[in-house]
């Protein structure tokens, strides 16, 4: 296996979408390989910060015109 | 996390009844506003797609037969009013063409030898303790083209399966893949050149 083989199935890899066949050939490789270790620790960190983002609540404005919307929709379909 | 309830509203929506409407409606608003809001960054047109997602829902409940997950469903609707936003221009390549991997894959150094990478997962923790990294994380997200970034929402940031996202886009699950993975490559990328600059000063 080459890096650039490993490179290519690096998230399923760490998403653990692969054979034990596939996954014990990367790891033979990664241990003589600090690039692909250091790439493939990274990647996966990047996996678990999206996770990790804060999202925006919604405003009380917004969820009240919505609730508007919705109602003058809904009593029109009376 | 879906309401208790959520089988019984959805059944009493199907009916036709208001309340349930409503309820259900109250229980996913804040999730879809979030994902609207990240997928276009712009209040005005959050607020529209999460009108559009549940006028939507309202006008097709009845043909929700319960195939797939409730929030599969709702999020197809909810992906589609994102991805209607922002038309992609006819002479801009195809999202299969861009981000290829090969351009993101670091170079090996002029005389052959293997790229350096640091590894900065453990900076990441501690950046992300000092509240500095998701702006830089959303700043690299958002650099993504649409197509590629709304699979990197759905799967590492809303946490659905490579499937479940594969039935929300209508894109093949080896599609959904390999979007993700170029999406992450460039994310991770983003980021290291961050921490590389966080380094240095």
């Amino acid at each position: 296996m080459t890096c650039r083989d490993l490179f290519e199935r690096l998230s399923e890899y760490v998403d653990g979408e692969l054979s034990q066949e596939i996954c014990e050939e990367i790891q033979r490789h990664m241990e003589g390989c600090e690039p692909c270790v250091a790439f493939a620790k990274t990647l996966k960190k990047t996996a678990e910060l999206c996770r990790r983002l804060p999202s925006r609540p919604i405003p009380p404005e917004v969820a009240a015109d919505l609730r508007g919307v919705l109602v003058t929709h809904l009593s029109k379909r009376k | 996390m879906p309401p208790e309830n959520e089988h019984t509203l959805i059944e009493a929506s199907r009916a036709g009844d208001s309340a349930a409407v409503e309820e259900l409606v109250r229980s996913y608003q804040g999730r879809v506003y979030g994902f609207a809001m990240r997928m276009c960054r712009n209040a005005e047109d959050a607020k529209d797609i999460l009108q559009e997602t549940f006028l939507g829902m309202i006008r097709s409940i009845r043909e929700f037969r319960g195939e797939s997950k409730f929030t599969t469903w709702l999020y197809r609707i909810a992906s589609n009013a994102c991805l209607k936003k922002r038309r992609r221009g006819v002479f801009e390549p195809e999202p299969e063409q861009e981000l290829s991997l090969d351009d993101l894959m670091p170079r090996a150094g002029p005389d052959g030898r293997k790229p350096e990478i640091a590894d900065w997962s453990e900076d990441a923790e501690r950046a992300l303790l000092r509240g500095e990294l998701s702006q830089q994380m959303e700043a690299a997200i958002d650099r993504l083209p649409p197509e590629v970034k709304i699979v990197l929402v759905l799967r590492d940031v809303e946490g659905f399966s490579a499937e479940e996202t594969a039935e929300m886009l209508k894109l093949s699950v080896p599609a959904v893949k390999s979007r993700l993975h170029r999406a992450r490559v460039f994310v991770r990328r983003e980021l290291s050149g961050y921490f590389q600059d966080q380094r240095k000063s």
